[in-house]
């Protein structure tokens, strides 16, 4: 039983770090209905930002986290200007976004590569490593704190996409971007306020990625299992992106703890295909029929 | 350069071109995107070295000869490959992309978990039977099929799929068929291209199959220009020396790379052959199209100046 | 009636979640007629065309052709049967010529195998020469052979209405759907089209049900009609008994605008 609620704890943080990448692939998703591959690249560079800030800059805590935050919000802006815009332009059809975010994300991989190195880099020590004790249980200093600022960071997000203008807006894009247009809404605007939102969360799940693994120009991969979570809840969908990644984190992390770290991965993989053989749609996205 | 090292380089090509080729049928020519054929390329490799390694050898092998692995190996992707699409096919768009790439992910950290095959350290003692010229044929077999498949109603229904969907099946196409066929000869493609790169690398290991893998054969294909056999060609053979070219600058050549794609995508998304073929035929049929539009702007304009005609 | 029934279309329903979109429609396509449905925007009409052709499937009811229930089959092999279509929007192969949308949908007429195409052998040499023979006889016919090498997408609006339904005839249907093929054509245009669905049920010995919002065309070809409101049918008959009937008269010029003007 302690070990069940062990891991259930680890689940909870490590599915809340998937929720902050999620929410930016589904955001998009949303609003532009493409897959942003793009968006795994943005969350490695702010695992980086935050580390560089820590180290090089000797910046208090509080300090990096909101560097790498805001440095990730210009990066993702800075893709969706140069990647997609173009296309937004042309109205070129969905692949051509995808393939576009696979070559910004190759270029993000591969600019570090070069210019930072490929070695693995360890944060320094920012929280104690001494668990906090609660009877039997032993909870990771660093993994409650994980899980407590991204709740507050997703639901802030969630307050604004509700109670905003601008967050209104980005609903009612969601069901027709075109009527949008056409009542009046400027979509580059809601289109860059996505892009900015789900940059700026996914400097904060970098940071947290770096601090409870390490840092490495690669993490962009592993945020492929944002990206199922997403899938996993409802593409563009928020609650589902949510959902979808504390499913996913608690899983994997049974998986892991009871059968073998080995089929961590794979069992992602196998959701993702369970999911679009059972309901393509997930958890809670929308369902479409085509007219004819 | 010597020679031995060009030729290296043209037989990399060479094998990238068998894969290109096939996914060149599904994504060029039916119009469905696959983020999962590097998976096809990993069974293809896997099945092909186990077929043709010797016994002796560890992970032991059958010891059989080389075509055999080449059958063995396209057959084992074709095969999985019908799997995949009874479940994946009938998703719409950008969900059918999303599966494949589950897929292809699933299929290589499979081998990643199977130790008869060497897992994740990988399998080293392929033999090296992909000489030059028995990728040569192989190019060129797989460009001919290519060629006399959509020259025929199996290749038209196929670009009526990627044209209109509904159209097609209104039009008495088994869209499902058409599509299914597309994507079990692609991946015997991708199949064969893996036992081919299997024994050219003489190691192979399930991280040389990854997602990266799958993109570069999409690009390649997108970059050759989507529908034209020809462009897949010289999109395998540009794409692949170009980074080998590139070998100089080392760590930045990925950089430009990526930069490469972006830059592809946003000014000529059409890519190289944009459809057309570098085939006298493919010329001739160019040039018709351009008069025809010539002159049906020459009668609409006579009409509108001259009033009623027909 | 002295005529066969080709297409039997019974209590036919539809329901898209809360809405019903077709209400027990029934009514007969005889074997060589042509047969006009119109009723304003969003009355059914397409929606009985997809459940026609095996787009949409029927909440209820039956669709019968030649006898034979229709209702359970993929519209490839309706299509098989002999039912073809056109689109209210435009669904040519877009980038292929104005010849090899034609070819594409001739492929019912050959049946050389997948083997045989690949190595290119006698069979499949000589399908394939009378494949392109048909086409080319079909564009003759049709006028569009001067166009024959134009990309589909650049041809003139009319012309690709016309291409579509020179797609359609590929087929060798029996029964011809056609959705709206007079819109955004002026009355010359449609008048020339009107000749052509006459001359294509006599040339082609076939059936046509046709969607239209164009009066004109409407009186002026179809035999019978059939016009819904609100997914019912509120009348049926010639012109002249379809044009005195007050219900009609209510449903166009109490709610629809468009059709009072045409």
């Amino acid at each position: 039983m302690v070990q069940f609620l062990q891991q259930l704890i680890n689940g909870l943080s490590i599915g809340s770090v998937y929720a902050l990448m999620a929410v930016g692939y589904s955001l998009v998703y949303s609003i532009m209905n493409f897959s942003n591959f793009a968006h795994g690249g943005v969350i490695m560079l702010g695992a980086y930002f935050g580390f560089f800030g820590l180290t090089l800059l000797k910046l208090p805590f509080a300090l990096a986290f909101l560097l790498a935050s805001i440095g990730t919000f210009f990066v993702a802006i800075l893709v969706e200007r140069i990647a997609y815009k173009p296309l937004r332009e042309r109205r070129a059809p969905f692949l051509y976004f995808i393939i576009s975010a696979m070559g910004a994300s190759i270029l993000l991989e591969n600019l570090v590569i070069a210019t930072i190195g490929p070695t693995f880099r360890t944060y320094p020590e920012v929280f104690s490593k001494a668990p906090i004790e609660l009877g039997p249980l032993a909870i990771g200093r660093l993994d409650l704190i994980i899980f407590v600022i991204s709740a507050v960071s997703l639901t802030l997000l969630i307050l604004f996409i509700d109670k905003t203008k601008l967050g209104k807006a980005i609903q009612a894009a969601s069901y027709n971007v075109k009527a949008c247009a056409l009542m009046g809404v400027n979509t580059d605007r809601v289109i860059l306020t996505v892009f900015g939102l789900g940059g700026f969360l996914a400097g904060i799940a970098g940071v947290f990625f770096g601090m409870k693994y390490t840092v490495y120009p690669q993490i962009g991969n592993i945020t492929t299992k944002s990206f199922i979570a997403a899938v996993f809840g409802g593409l563009g969908s928020l609650p589902g992106a949510v959902l979808g990644s504390i499913i996913l984190g608690i899983i994997e992390t049974f998986v892991a703890g009871y059968l073998s770290s080995q089929f961590r991965d794979l069992i992602a993989f196998v959701i993702l295909i369970a999911v679009l053989v059972v309901r393509p749609t997930g958890i809670m996205g929308k369902v479409t029929e085509d007219k004819a | 350069m010597d020679w031995t090292y060009i030729q290296g380089i043209l037989m990399l090509a060479g094998i990238n071109m068998i894969a290109v080729l096939g996914l060149s049928l599904l994504t060029g020519f039916t119009g469905l995107f696959s983020f999962g054929h590097a998976g096809f390329m990993a069974i293809g490799a896997y099945v092909g070295a186990w077929i043709s390694a010797s016994p002796t050898s560890t992970p032991a092998g059958l010891g059989l000869p080389f075509v055999l692995a080449i059958v063995g190996g396209g057959v084992a992707a074709g095969a999985v490959s019908y799997f995949i699409g009874r479940i994946s096919l009938n998703l719409k768009g950008d969900y059918f992309c999303i599966a494949t790439l589950g897929f292809g992910e699933a299929i290589r950290l499979i081998f990643n978990n199977v130790n008869r095959f060497g897992g994740a350290r990988g399998w080293p003692g392929v033999p090296g039977k992909s000489t030059f010229l028995a990728i040569l044929v192989a190019d060129v077999v797989a460009v001919l099929f290519l060629a006399n498949l959509v020259k025929s109603r199996h290749g038209r229904n196929m670009i009526a799929v990627r044209e209109e969907e509904l159209a097609a099946q209104i039009a008495g196409i088994d869209v499902f068929r058409y599509k299914m066929l597309s994507l079990i000869i692609s991946a015997v493609y991708a199949g064969v291209a893996g036992v081919f790169f299997a024994h050219y690398m003489t190691f192979i290991q399930p991280k040389m199959f990854s997602l990266t893998k799958s993109t570069e054969l999409t690009i390649i294909v997108i970059f050759g220009g989507l529908g034209s056999i020809s462009g897949s060609v010289l999109g395998a053979l540009v794409l692949t020396a170009l980074p080998e070219i590139l070998r100089t600058f080392e760590m930045w050549r990925l950089v430009f790379y990526g930069a490469a794609v972006i830059l592809i995508m946003v000014s000529r998304p059409k890519g190289l052959m944009g459809g057309m073929e570098l085939t006298p035929s493919g010329i001739r049929k160019m040039v018709a199209e351009r008069n025809a539009l010539r002159e049906a702007k020459a009668r609409l304009l006579a009409e509108a100046q001259g009033g009623e005609e027909e | 009636m002295t005529v066969a029934t080709l297409l039997r279309v019974h209590e036919l329903t539809k329901k898209f979640g809360g809405l019903t979109a077709v209400d027990a429609v029934s009514f007969d396509v005889p074997e060589g007629g042509i047969v006009g449905l119109i009723g304003p925007n969003g009355a059914g009409k397409t929606t009985i065309f997809n459940l026609i052709t095996g787009v949409y499937k029927p909440t209820s009811g039956s669709i019968e052709f030649r006898g034979k229930s229709i209702v359970d089959l993929e519209p490839f092999r309706i299509a098989d049967m002999g039912i073809t279509r056109t689109f209210q929007n435009i669904r040519l192969f877009k980038n292929l010529s104005v010849f090899d949308n034609v070819l594409t949908a001739c492929h019912l007429n050959a049946n050389y195998s997948f083997a045989e195409a690949i190595l290119r052998l006698p069979r499949f040499r000589a399908q394939e020469k009378l494949l392109m023979t048909k086409a080319e006889n079909l564009l003759d016919i049709m006028g569009l052979l001067g166009y024959k090498d134009l990309i589909a997408s650049n041809l003139p609006y009319g012309l690709q209405r016309r291409l579509e339904i020179v797609r359609a005839l590929a087929l060798n249907p029996s029964l011809l759907l056609l959705d709206e093929p007079a819109a955004g054509m002026n009355p010359d245009e449609t008048e020339q089209l009107m000749r052509l669905i006459a001359r294509i049920r006599n040339d082609f010995k076939l059936s046509v049900l046709v969607i239209e919002h164009h009066m004109d065309l409407i009186m002026g070809v179809c035999e019978h009609i059939v016009v819904l409101n609100f997914g019912e049918k509120i009348a049926q008959g010639s012109a002249d008994e379809v044009s005195k009937n007050p219900q009609v008269i209510e449903a166009y010029l109490g709610t629809s605008e468009e059709a009072a003007d045409a």
